[in-house]
Formats: structure tokens, sequence, C-alpha cells
């Protein structure tokens, strides 16, 4: 509860910072907090705002879930049949260390500007910490556990989804939480580098002709995403790892 | 999927007294690969009959676990063959397996890891949780039947592990050091639980210990083994009638002659192993008490 407080706190301080800065930078580069919020008005107003929120939603669900529903099953199965792992998981490591970016001009090419292509920048993005780490959680089952279930009997199925499962569950929601952050940010980048739509498109917009509030508006929402997002996992995350206790 | 172990239709052997566990010249070793490979078991012959109570005695290292392993067919030895029943071993409910380092599930509650074990034995819910309760009831555990192993003390994990292998009422019982983080007088109440537990149904139990002591209060007979490479020194019979605990066991001149006895093979096997911290201290005085 404290904790809210405290929050509270820092989150008041940093927008009287803001507002300290707003005063003190020449020619309005930085809005004031009051002209953000009148932008924000307008912009809800104007129904500009919930256009491109769903605009980027859209794309930002669509490739973040794809990766989720390849990752995680892809990545269990390479940390249970140890050797298809062993095999593949150079090539993931050698695709998740090169810079996504290096795809785009290729994947336009392929797929063009729209809807399509933007997914799946996020998907690429998103894809290699879901599966990583539901690697790393499968490969890191205990040794101990499972041979317990294989001596009172328990089929592999049992095995996998009793022991191993559970087991992998902290890795795989640190790679859901890593890969939403970073699918987000794929969102914008891909918004910014095909057809300029959404609230990267907007981002665009507003800092090429200066009107800093309104830029202001959308880093926050982009922000608020984020924040939604990985409170949502978290509290995911809590429910299920409830034997935990609440030291975790 | 398991045809023959569900247990009644699997054919007890005819001969009442040959053995149920049989292991001839039986090697295990492990490592190798680029390692050396270090054996833990060397050419064991055993032989165990229905109904008898065995314990596994012997430093550190020589092998005890390894030998239970082998028994409920969680490893298959790289030489000899291992019989149980007459056939190969297949883990399955009719072996329970108190392991040494009690191998609770942490999502699961107590009651949620007893039955675990009772998943493949027990079809109904229901039942499976009646009997998940009365051996959690048998080892003093009940108000802590919903608790997570993370709640519990190493004693009290430690009788969790013990309800979850004896719930499945297996016909054979391998025990790895169960009571090893047991206070003095938890430990007592349940060595006379397990025995209570094991003449109702006179199953065939292998109960590793390093206490001389319990070994002696516990058995029909004592294999002694010795270590690198792991191997079967001696099997004494203990001869002390039973029920053992009707009458004061560690008053009687068999306890004490035992006792001494084994004491002394074990200490000269850890003195005379150049792998032991304690390798050549022959100054140290034979010294019998204390287990
Ligand atoms: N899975 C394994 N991998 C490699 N070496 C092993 C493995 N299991 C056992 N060993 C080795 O085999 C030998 C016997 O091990 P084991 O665990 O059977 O001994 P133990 O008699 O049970 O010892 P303790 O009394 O300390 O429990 C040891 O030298 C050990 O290092
Ligand atoms: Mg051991």
């Amino acid at each position: 509860m404290k904790i809210i407080l405290y929050r509270i706190g820092v989150l008041v301080a940093l927008v009287l910072i803001w507002w300290f800065f707003s005063t003190i930078v020449e020619r309005q580069l930085i809005p004031s907090p009051l002209a953000t919020f009148h932008a924000a008005e307008r912009l809800i107003a104007e129904g500009r705002l919930s256009t491109a929120l769903l605009d980027t939603l859209t794309i930002y669900i669509g490739g973040y879930g794809a990766a989720i529903l390849i990752g995680i099953p892809l990545g269990l199965l390479m940390g249970t049949a140890r050797t298809l792992g062993k095999t593949l998981d150079i090539f993931i490591y050698a695709l998740s260390a090169t810079p996504r970016v290096a795809f785009i001009p290729l994947i336009i090419v392929f797929l063009g500007l729209g809807a399509s292509a933007k997914t799946f920048i996020v998907f690429l993005g998103a894809v290699m910490p879901i599966l990583i780490n539901a690697y790393a959680g499968a490969l890191n089952s205990d040794e101990d556990l499972v041979e317990m279930a294989r001596s009172v009997g328990a089929s592999k199925s049992r095995i996998f989804r009793e022991i191993v499962l559970p087991g992998a569950l902290p890795f795989a929601i640190t790679g859901l939480r890593i890969g939403a952050t970073i699918g987000l940010i794929n969102t914008v980048v891909a918004e910014l580098y095909t057809a300029v739509r959404g609230l990267g498109g907007l981002l665009a917009i507003y800092g090429n002709t200066f009107r800093m509030a309104e830029y202001f508006v959308i880093v926050f929402t982009l922000a608020f995403i984020g924040v939604l997002v990985t409170t949502a996992l978290r509290l995911l995350e809590m429910r299920l790892e409830r034997w935990r206790g609440n030291g975790a | 999927m398991r045809s023959d172990a569900a247990g009644g239709s699997a054919p007890k052997s005819p001969i009442p007294t040959s053995p149920i566990i049989e292991m001839k010249g039986v090697s295990k070793g492990f490592g190798g690969g680029s390692g050396e490979r270090v054996a833990a078991l060397q050419d064991i012959n055993l032989e165990l009959t229905e109904g008898t109570f065995t314990a596994i005695l012997g430093p550190s290292g020589c092998g005890k676990t390894t030998l239970l392993r082998l028994i409920d067919g969680l490893v298959q030895p790289d030489a000899g063959t291992v019989r149980v029943a007459g056939h190969p071993p297949r883990p399955g409910p009719e072996m329970g397996f108190v392991f040494q380092s009690f191998r609770l599930i942490p999502w699961r509650t107590v009651r949620g890891n007893v039955e675990f074990a009772l998943v493949e034995a027990i079809a109904d819910p229901a039942e499976r949780r009646r009997r998940a309760d009365r051996y959690i009831e048998r080892v003093g555990l009940s108000r802590f039947a919903d608790a997570y192993p993370r709640q519990l003390s190493g004693g009290m994990k430690q009788r969790a592990a013990l309800a979850r292998a004896l719930a499945c009422e297996p016909e054979i019982l391998l025990l790895d050091e169960p009571f090893a983080s047991l206070d003095a007088q938890t430990r007592e109440l349940m060595q006379v639980e397990l025995m209570r537990l094991w003449s109702e149904r006179k199953s065939l139990a292998v109960f590793v210990t390093h206490s001389v002591d319990e070994a002696i209060f516990l058995a029909d007979q004592i294999v002694l083994m010795g270590p690198r490479p792991g191997r079967i020194l001696e099997v004494i019979d203990v001869n002390l009638t039973r029920p053992r605990w009707s009458y004061d066991v560690r008053a009687e001149p068999r306890f004490a002659e035992l006792r001494q006895y084994l004491w002394e093979r074990i200490r000269a096997l850890v003195l005379a192993d150049p792998q032991s911290d304690f390798y050549g201290r022959d100054e140290v005085q034979s010294v019998s008490t204390g287990s």
C-alpha cells in the first residue's frame, strides 16, 4: 500500500521537474504539462488518438500474439527434445543477435508496407526473447523432480504437464515481459519505416512539425500501453505462482 | 500402457522363498565421455526375499543411492542383471521410493504431493484424497496437509516424502536415508511407525542409513558396503525378536555386539579409504558410542 503513495510522490516530482524545464527551455521545445493536457483533450475529441491507438494495438496484439503462439511451444519443444534444441539453438541465438531493423527492407520487399509487414516486424522482435526464455525454462527443469515423477510411474506427458511446464513458467513469463516491450518498440519502428500510420505515424508527423504538445501525448500513450501490459503480466505471474507466497 | 505391472495380473513366483529382488553381477558407472568413468558399483550380487527388511550401511559415496535407483529401474546397469519379481524393474506405484533430498514439488501442497504419486494407482480423485490424508495423518502432518513445501521444516518435508511413498501401499519400499533430517525424538517415533506399517503389510523394504543403531533396530539383515568401487562386503543377520518396539532392544547383548562389530568395520573402512577426509588417522581411539 505504501508503495503506491511513494509512486504518486515520484510522479508528482517528475511532473514538477517537467514543468520546470518547460519554463526554461526556449522556443517551447518542451510543452508545459497543461499544454500537453489540452493537446490530449483535442486529440481525443477529434478522434485522432483513438484511431491511431486502434491501428497500433491491432498491429501490436497481432504480432505479439503470434510471437506467443509460436515462441512458447517451440521453446518448450526445443527444451524437451534436447537434440532438436541443441541443433537449433545456435541459429536462434544468431538471429536474435542480429538487429531486426536490418530485415525491414527485406520484409517490405516481400510483404509491402501494409499491416502484414508491420505485424511481421513486431512478431520478429517479440518472438526471440519469448522463445529463448521458454527454451531456458524447459532446459532448466528439475532433474530430481523428473526422476521422482518417473519413479511413481508418471507418463511422459504427465511429467511434462505437471513438472516441466510449471517449472518453466517463471522463465516463460520473463520472456513474455521482455517480448512485450520489444514488441511495442518494434510496433513504433514498423509504423515509422513502412506506411506511416498509428501512434508511430503521429509521432513522426508531430515531431517533424514541432507540435511538441501533441508529440508528448503520443509518447505518454505509448508508455501507458507498456505499463498496462507489463502490469497485466505481473498480475498473471502472481496468480500462477501463489505457492511462492508474498516473498517472490 | 502398463500391462503386467498393475499388480494382480503379474504372476507371483511359484516358490514363496524365491527372491523378489535379485541382482547378479551388477556394475554401474557414471561419467565417461570426455571425463573418467567412475565405477559407482562393481559386481553386486544380492538376493532379497519377500517380507524382509534390509538395511544398507556404508560410508558416503559407496553407491547406496545408485543401488536403490537400479532396483527401482530408474537407471540401467552397465553389466549384470536386476530382476524384480522375475522381471526387469520398471518404475511405478508397486515400488515406493523415498529420496534422500525429499524431492517435493514446490508448487503443490503436502496433500498435492502425496496425491501426485497416487494418480497411476487410484483413478477416483475423492478416493485418492482419502488415501493421501490417511498417510499424511500417519506421519503426523495432518495440520500441514494444505501447506506448501517451503513452509515446512526439513523434518516435516522428510515426513511428507515418506507419506508419498507409503501412500501407494507398495510391495517394495525403497528408502534412502529417510530419517536423516529428523530430530532424535521424531526419528524414534518414525522408526516405530515404519516398523508398524511394514509389519502390517509385510512388504519388502530396503533402507539406506548411516546410523548403525537405526540399521540394527529396523532390519532383519544388514548389507555392509564399501567404497571405491562400491561393493558389498558382508551381509549380516540381525536375529533380534520382533516386534522390537515392545521391549528395549537396545539393552540386548546381541544389539551391543552387532553395534560394536559394525562400528569397527565402518571405522576401518573410512580410515583405509585414501579418498576419505579421515584417511590414515589411526591415532583416533575407537569410540563405539553414539551413532
Ligand atoms: N548421476 C551421477 N552422475 C555422476 N556420478 C554419480 C551420479 N550418481 C552417483 N554418482 C557417483 O557414484 C558414486 C556413488 O554415488 P551414490 O549417490 O550412489 O552414493 P551413496 O552411497 O548414496 O552416498 P551418500 O551416502 O553420500 O548418499 C559417487 O562417487 C558419486 O559421485
Ligand atoms: Mg545416497
